[in-house]
Parts: C-alpha cells; sequence; structure tokens
C-alpha cells in the first residue's frame, strides 16, 4: 500500500529517524477521529482525549515496529481500540459498566450532548446504548463512525466474519427498537 | 424495508452522532502528546528502564539453567538404566551385551 499523502510519509521518515517535531503534523491530523474511535468505545469527552493521548504516545515509541509504506492511520486506530477496550474490560471487572443508561448520560460533557439534541439521532444513540457491549461497539463504529466491515476487524482484531454477525444480531435488535420510526419488518 | 436498506438509512440519521470535538482539538492534542513525549522520565521509570532487562537476562539465565539441569537428571537415568538392565545379543553363534 502508498501513501496518499507525501507529508503523512515525511513525518514518519522523520520520526523513525529519532526526529519527533514532524510527529506534531500526524497527530494534528489523525487526532478527530482517534478520539472519535476511544469516544464510542469508552462514552467519556474526557478518558476519549487521554486515551488518543496514550495511544499517540504508544505508536510513537513504537514507531520502529510501524511497516514502512502502510499509511498511518490504521495502525493508531488499532492502537487506540486495544487502549478503550482496555478501559473498558477494567471497568466490568470493577462493575464500572453497570451504570444505568441515565447515569452514563449524565457523565456526558456539554460537548457531546450537543451531538445527541436531535431527536432522532437521540433515538438511535440510545438503542445503540442498549446492545451488549461488543455489538454496541461495532455498531457504533459502522453505523455513527461510518468505519467499513474490514476496518474494523482490523482495528477490533476481530476477524470480518465476527465483525457481521456482531452487526447482524444489533441489526435485528436495532430495527425492534426502532420499529417506530424505520418500520418493523421487510418490506 | 430490506436490512441493507435499513442500515443505510441508521447510517444516514446517525450521521449528528458522529463525534465532531472542538476546533482546537488538534492543536491541544498535538501539544499534550509533545509534552509527553519531552517530559524527563521519573525515577521510577529510569529504574524500570534499567531493571527490565536485567530481569529479564536473569530469567533467561534461570530458565537455561533449569532446562539443562532437567535434561541432564533424565539423561543420568537413562545411562543408569542401561548399566541396571545390560542388553545381550547373539549373532554367529556368539554372545554380545551392551553395557557391561
Amino acid at each position: 500500500m502508498t501513501h496518499d499523502d507525501p507529508f503523512e510519509a515525511r513525518a514518519i521518515a522523520a520520526v523513525r529517524k529519532g526526529d519527533s517535531g514532524p510527529y506534531d503534523y500526524l497527530v494534528s491530523k489523525y487526532s478527530k477521529r482517534v478520539v472519535a474511535i476511544a469516544w464510542s468505545i469508552v462514552r467519556n469527552a474526557h478518558d476519549a482525549e487521554d486515551l488518543a493521548q496514550e495511544a499517540f504516545v504508544k505508536a510513537f515509541e513504537n514507531i520502529g515496529r510501524f511497516k514502512e509504506g502502510e499509511p498511518f492511520g490504521p495502525w493508531i486506530y488499532r492502537i487506540v481500540t486495544n487502549l478503550a477496550l482496555d478501559v473498558m474490560k477494567h471497568r466490568t471487572r470493577f462493575r464500572h459498566e453497570e451504570l444505568s443508561e441515565n447515569q452514563e448520560a449524565a457523565r456526558r460533557d456539554s460537548a457531546e450532548l450537543g451531538a445527541v439534541s436531535n431527536e432522532l439521532a437521540a433515538r438511535i444513540d440510545a438503542a445503540i446504548g442498549s446492545l451488549p457491549e461488543n455489538q454496541r461497539i461495532v455498531a457504533r463504529l459502522y453505523l455513527v463512525e461510518q468505519f467499513e466491515h474490514t476496518e474494523i476487524a482490523a482495528m477490533m482484531n476481530l476477524s470480518e466474519g465476527t465483525v457481521r454477525s456482531h452487526l447482524s444480531l444489533a441489526r435485528r435488535k436495532l430495527q425492534e427498537q426502532l420499529a417506530d420510526l424505520y418500520g418493523g419488518g421487510d418490506d | 424495508m430490506t436490512e441493507d436498506k435499513f442500515f443505510e438509512r441508521l447510517r444516514h440519521d446517525a450521521k449528528p452522532l458522529r463525534y465532531a470535538g472542538d476546533d482546537f482539538l488538534p492543536a491541544r492534542m498535538a501539544a499534550r502528546v509533545r509534552e509527553r513525549l519531552n517530559r524527563p522520565a521519573t525515577v521510577s521509570q529510569f529504574l524500570a528502564a534499567w531493571f527490565r532487562p536485567i530481569a529479564a537476562s536473569l530469567a533467561a539465565i534461570i530458565l537455561s539453567l533449569t532446562l539443562g539441569l532437567t535434561w541432564s537428571a533424565s539423561h543420568h537415568d537413562i545411562a543408569d538404566s542401561i548399566s541396571q538392565n545390560p542388553i545381550e545379543f547373539a549373532m554367529a553363534g556368539e554372545t554380545f551385551g551392551v553395557g557391561d
């Protein structure tokens, strides 16, 4: 795979040689998408930014393992996804995941609340939020962040078939929950 | 509605849910990452950087010693069992033994 962005290729080459300055370009270019991925998993803007920062630091420290010629995006997406999934495992272990949807909503900051101001979007958000963890994460990445099956599979270290299976299960539940908006069955 | 159509519409209607962050996010993130990368290592990180390779080397030495001793002990057992149970075989009217 080749780089579409020559600046990106040059920045990576410079970072590999020990020059940290051009890394700013990569951070600026990918920060919104990286924070969005973290946010779609942990659902908290503050944690999402912390995770994104951690992911960029980790990527910098392991730049030697990065395959030359590959785009930086999928690699950093995978790192932040793994970090965010680790946080979710930690939350599960300490039973923090048992926060109800209301409690979870109360934790969102104003920037996040702005995103759900649209009533239809708010219904979709609640429906996705009610799914089991893996289905919820895959559904958010696919429906909200608009990643494709292959990208999600690479990010979550799953097979494409597993991603499709999670989405299929999620679709059935979402169709039930949003039947009044989209109709219950097939046309 | 077909399943694909359903997801297609859902993807369209879910667009407002996409995390946008604020306009300063890229600059803020770049500054945060730069600060982390330029921060001098703490004492514990410094010690960890020294002790990690030492601990790894010690673990490798202990593992190879354990494997070596285990192999040596099992090798001695085989030699002992051969010497205690000599094998004899006859060829052309002569009897030969192994382990005598």
